[in-house]
């Protein structure tokens, strides 16, 4: 009997100190005035929310920021986070507006209203605040602009024997671009852009520089349009003719562009931060107006991608703070809050949409870092205001990773027509959507 | 016997086979270490020359990333592991083996049966239980469903087979207790088994990523395989900082691996037997 | 007798106590599990809110060719990579055994090294060394065996062959030191009868050799098919989320991004996971049966 308990009690222990201790290594940190930030990039948004922590930070001394690169496992994290009611969950997080509409739609309670916590919303540009309104609540903090142009080496250019400022500041046609691209590619070898080949973004670019769509008003899939189609023929043809460096993944698109492998890119402003982070770029880019494509009707020089919004989760433990921090820095028109834009928009090419800091000087000074002191800033502004607007829906990714699939393998020979291609996207997106 | 012949052409061809599998094998190992010392472009290009840019990459691998802590997260779960998991697989299989009992044997047999359920099956119900249970983003839900192994319980049955019964019972006549004679005679004859299973655990579990992949949100919490994953998702990407810290991920394995070569051999290979 | 008894019934207590934290933690992570998945394959989710539809998520994975081709890649790839590296790491064992006399196990160590790494850092090695402008194609360009850098991520095919090259890398040092066990584990008499009844050394290797292997290569081949079967981190890391395309997308991958990435769809998940579990379960099966069979004849 004695032994009998003796056993049972040492089994017991066991089991206890397997859970105990186990357990114990969760636990969690002491509570500080903390607030914890998601993010992406360090060279931009990272970098952005840093100087707005700075700007925080000396109003109030004593309140820890932490600011997380999560690289592109954010939206996964915070999807796992929000079905574990909020475990592990930051108190601000950084979303793209593309994305956003899905996470107000799935998780209706997870964000705090910042209308009601008494933001202005009159003082941000109007087409950012759409994708983050739901009925009379608005949720996020509208952030950047994604202004596009196509980016150029000017080095290259001139070494294929032409002039950079014969195209300077120009609204070419993407006729006129593949002439140049066929140029510099005879003569120094690069493809005229680095492109992602698993990757929608160029496609939209250009698809809503011609004012289309990819959604119906009523949600649905619109893929059938001749902006659509014009658009993928283009991208044919550059695949065809050889001027497009292709990778996979972002970051090997990055290491493509700061690794001369091309001539250029087509993308936003925010890549200005990426382009500094390189010195041997200095001097060599300048970025003309998006292109067009001719022959449709409704197109502009002028396109966007990207753009991002800060959101406050509900789950968050700091929540004032958190609100707070948002804004005062990022909401509200002080000198000092107007300069911290001001900084961003030089250093990163993070050009805010919150109206009164468009005054600031670095929207119109010339910068060193570009092709003969481009004013970029200036320029992608100017731009900026000719954007066709995007409707985007809760099932913008999947049609995204439809459309480049179907796009990829349109290039590369395995569908044979556009209209094969736009077939197979559709039928991806209702595969996956289950809709 | 034939194969005495001196240098014969089939032995000569033999070592050129064997030889280019050996470069094959040890290159990229080779060119990992290089490549920490190399500039992004030089790795991406292949050169093979070390350059002279280990300590910027070291700088840029510890700035941007935490280096020691995510190591430290590693090592703490997977000592935990192996711990634990001796421990409950060890008396498991003990129990198993040396207790027989039909009523068990059923038990083991429906063990044995889940063997064949595949990692992603169980990860979502698992997902939503330590959602429930509020333990997701800690060491404790990755520790915690890896100490039961029925690998390991079959592995450790199979040796303690070998432990004669007779020692057993001879202590009982002795009036030695169940527990002391499992901890006192029997364990310590079945050292090398249990340094197997360690290393098979400890290497399992230091290279594990899917499931920390679904339950590690912060970055605190990261582990070596979920920091290097999230370095190639990055937006700017740092080949020579992501060489030094590939370097560091395989050096512990490979540091059990050449001091401890029989028994890692004998742990991988398991129950092959 | 009756203190025989209670002597018998302490030690069957002594061995469910024994069994009883490994019993305890099964049932936790692995029956609960297994058991609320029941429950979630009958749901369809959307953020936190769930409802019932019955085989709905059944019906809609017959339609889902995404799927369908995720789980073709899983038998593309065991198609391909299995024999691959089950022929090459047989031969390395067969040379390494009867081919050298000398540094056998300096070679042995050097082979099997690949098996130390995690899939994540091979994942790792294998995208840096295969980019376009990467390693591998430039010595390829050099040495003037292709014109034009091989598209190993970029293009479908390529992309599926480098998932075969990466895993046959990794996996083929591993298995070679099991057949070497298997190969020293067989009498060398057997051989030197053979050579005084004159067979010849390739006669040896397939009447010999390759009979007596026959159990431990079946092993090889289980164990590697339940792997593939579970293919994760390679398309994942290697091939970036499956790409180009979808074109290395495996079952396992499909799944997680169901699941985890790019929306929470548990119930659709938990079906497809139960297709995977199905199909794992009849590879195995089928494999038993040829290992019994094995057995019974010898």
């Amino acid at each position: 009997m004695k032994k009998r308990l003796s056993v049972a009690i040492a089994m017991a222990l066991t089991l206890a100190l397997v859970l105990g201790a186990v357990a114990s290594c969760g636990s969690g940190p002491k509570m500080t005035d903390k607030v914890t930030v998601w993010c992406w990039d360090p060279n931009f948004n990272v970098y952005a929310m840093k100087q707005a922590a700075a700007v925080y930070n000396k109003a109030n001394p004593g309140v820890t920021i932490e600011i997380v690169d999560m690289a592109q496992d954010i939206e996964a994290k915070i999807i796992s986070g929000l079905q574990a009611n909020g475990a592990g969950l930051p108190d601000v997080a950084l979303f793209q507006d593309f994305r956003i509409e899905q996470f107000l739609t799935d998780y209706p309670n997870a964000f705090v209203d910042l209308k009601a916590e008494g933001v202005d919303y009159s003082q941000f540009a109007a087409y950012k605040v759409g994708p983050m309104t739901v009925g009379d609540k608005v949720y996020g903090i509208p952030f950047d602009t994604g202004s596009t142009g196509l980016w150029l080496r000017t080095d290259y250019i001139q070494a294929a024997g032409l002039n950079p400022d014969a195209y300077m500041g120009k609204n070419l046609t993407w006729s006129e671009v593949i002439e140049l691209g066929e140029q510099v590619k005879a003569k120094t070898g690069k493809p005229l852009l680095a492109y992602q080949s698993d990757n929608f973004d160029m496609l939209r670019i250009v698809v809503q520089s011609t004012g289309g769509q990819f959604f119906k008003e009523d949600g649905s899939l619109n893929l059938r349009s001749d902006a659509f189609r014009k658009s993928l023929a283009l991208f044919k043809e550059l695949n065809d003719k050889g001027l497009l460096y292709q990778v996979v993944g972002w970051s090997d698109w990055i290491n493509a562009i700061n690794s001369d492998t091309s001539a250029g890119f087509l993308n936003a402003i925010w890549m200005v931060g990426s382009v500094k982070s390189r010195p041997e770029n200095a001097g060599k880019y300048m970025v003309v107006p998006t292109p067009l494509i001719e022959g449709v009707a409704g197109a502009a020089n002028a396109s966007n991608n990207g753009g991002s919004s800060w959101y406050v989760f509900s789950s968050s433990k700091n929540k004032a703070r958190a609100v707070d921090l948002l804004k005062s820095v990022w909401a509200t028109a002080t000198p000092e809050n107007l300069e911290f834009y001001n900084t961003i928009l030089k250093d990163a090419g993070a050009m805010g949409t919150f109206l009164p800091s468009q005054s600031g000087s670095n929207y119109t000074a010339n910068d060193s870092f570009f092709y003969k002191g481009q004013a970029l800033s200036r320029d992608f502004a100017s731009w900026m205001a000719n954007v066709p607007t995007l409707k985007y829906t809760p099932h913008y990714v999947p049609m995204r990773d439809a459309v480049a699939h179907a796009t990829l393998n349109y290039f590369q020979g395995k569908i044979a027509t556009i209209d094969d291609a736009i077939a197979a996207a559709e039928a991806e997106y209702k595969q996956v959507t289950g809709n | 016997m034939s194969m005495v012949r001196n240098w014969s052409a089939g032995r000569v061809l033999a070592l050129v086979v064997l030889l280019a599998a050996t470069v094959i094998s040890v290159f990229p190992f080779v060119w990992m270490v290089v490549g920490s010392t190399l500039n992004p472009n030089d790795v991406l290009r292949g050169n093979l020359m070390p350059g002279a840019e280990f300590a910027s990459n070291w700088a840029k691998a510890t700035k941007s990333y935490n280096l020691p802590l995510f190591f430290w997260n590693s090592l703490k779960i997977a000592i935990l592991t192996v711990v634990f998991g001796l421990l409950v697989n060890g008396f498991a299989a003990y129990g198993f083996e040396k207790y027989p009992s039909k009523a068990r044997d059923r038990v083991f047999n429906v063990l044995l049966l889940t063997l064949i359920i595949p990692q992603i099956a169980l990860v979502i119900p698992m997902f939503r239980m330590f959602a429930f249970m509020r333990l997701l983003d800690s060491h404790a839900a990755i520790v915690l469903p890896s100490i039961m192994s029925v690998f390991i319980i079959f592995f450790m049955r199979q040796n303690f087979k070998m432990f004669p019964t007779e020692i057993i019972e001879a202590a009982r006549a002795d009036g030695a207790g169940e527990l002391a004679i499992f901890l006192r005679i029997v364990t310590p004859s079945m050292q090398a088994t249990y340094v197997s299973s360690a290393i098979y655990i400890f290497i399992n579990q230091w290279n594990s990523y899917l499931w920390p992949l679904i339950t590690i949100l912060s970055d605190a919490k990261k582990t070596m395989p979920i920091a290097i994953s999230s370095m190639m998702n990055a937006y700017t990407i740092e080949y020579g900082a992501i060489m030094v810290i590939v370097c560091i991920s395989v050096l512990p394995v490979l540091i059990l691996f050449l001091a401890l070569q029989r028994q890692f051999v004998a742990g991988l290979l398991g129950s092959v037997k | 007798m009756k203190k025989k008894a209670t002597y018998q019934r302490y030690l069957n207590q002594f061995g469910w106590m024994c069994v009883a934290p490994s019993i305890v933690l099964f049932c936790l992570f692995m029956l609960y599990p297994i058991l609320s998945s029941l429950y979630y394959v009958t749901r369809r989710w959307k953020g936190m809110t769930n409802t019932f539809i019955g085989l709905g998520n059944f019906i809609r994975m017959g339609q889902d060719k995404v799927f369908q081709a995720a789980l073709g890649n899983n038998f593309l790839f065991m198609l391909f990579q299995i024999p691959l590296m089950v022929f090459l790491a047989l031969l390395l064992a067969v040379l390494l055994n009867q081919g050298i006399r000398r540094f056998k196990g300096p070679f042995r160590l050097a082979i099997f090294l690949p098996a130390v790494t995690s899939l994540v850092v091979v994942s790792v090695l294998f995208r840096v060394l295969l980019q376009e402008n990467g390693m591998l194609n430039n010595v390829l360009i050099k040495a003037r065996l292709i014109a034009e850098p091989i598209g190993w991520l970029n293009d479908a095919f390529w992309a599926k062959v480098t998932i075969v090259l990466a895993m046959t890398w990794r996996w083929t040092g591993y298995n070679m030191v099991f057949f070497l066990v298997g190969l020293q584990s067989i009498d060398p008499e057997i051989y030197e009868a053979a050579e005084v009844d004159g067979a010849s050394k390739a006669r040896q290797f397939f009447r010999i050799t390759i009979p007596l292997l026959v159990p431990v290569i079946l092993f090889s081949v289980v164990t590697s098919t339940s792997g593939t079967m579970q293919l994760f981190d390679e398309p994942n890391i290697l091939t970036w989320q499956g790409g180009p395309a979808n074109a290395t997308m495996t079952a396992a991958l499909y799944i997680y991004r169901q699941a985890f990435f790019v929306n929470a769809d548990f119930g659709y998940a938990t079906a497809m996971s139960y297709v995977v579990v199905l199909i794992s379960g009849i590879f195995a099966f089928i494999q038993m049966r040829l290992l019994g069979e094995n057995r019974k004849a010898k």
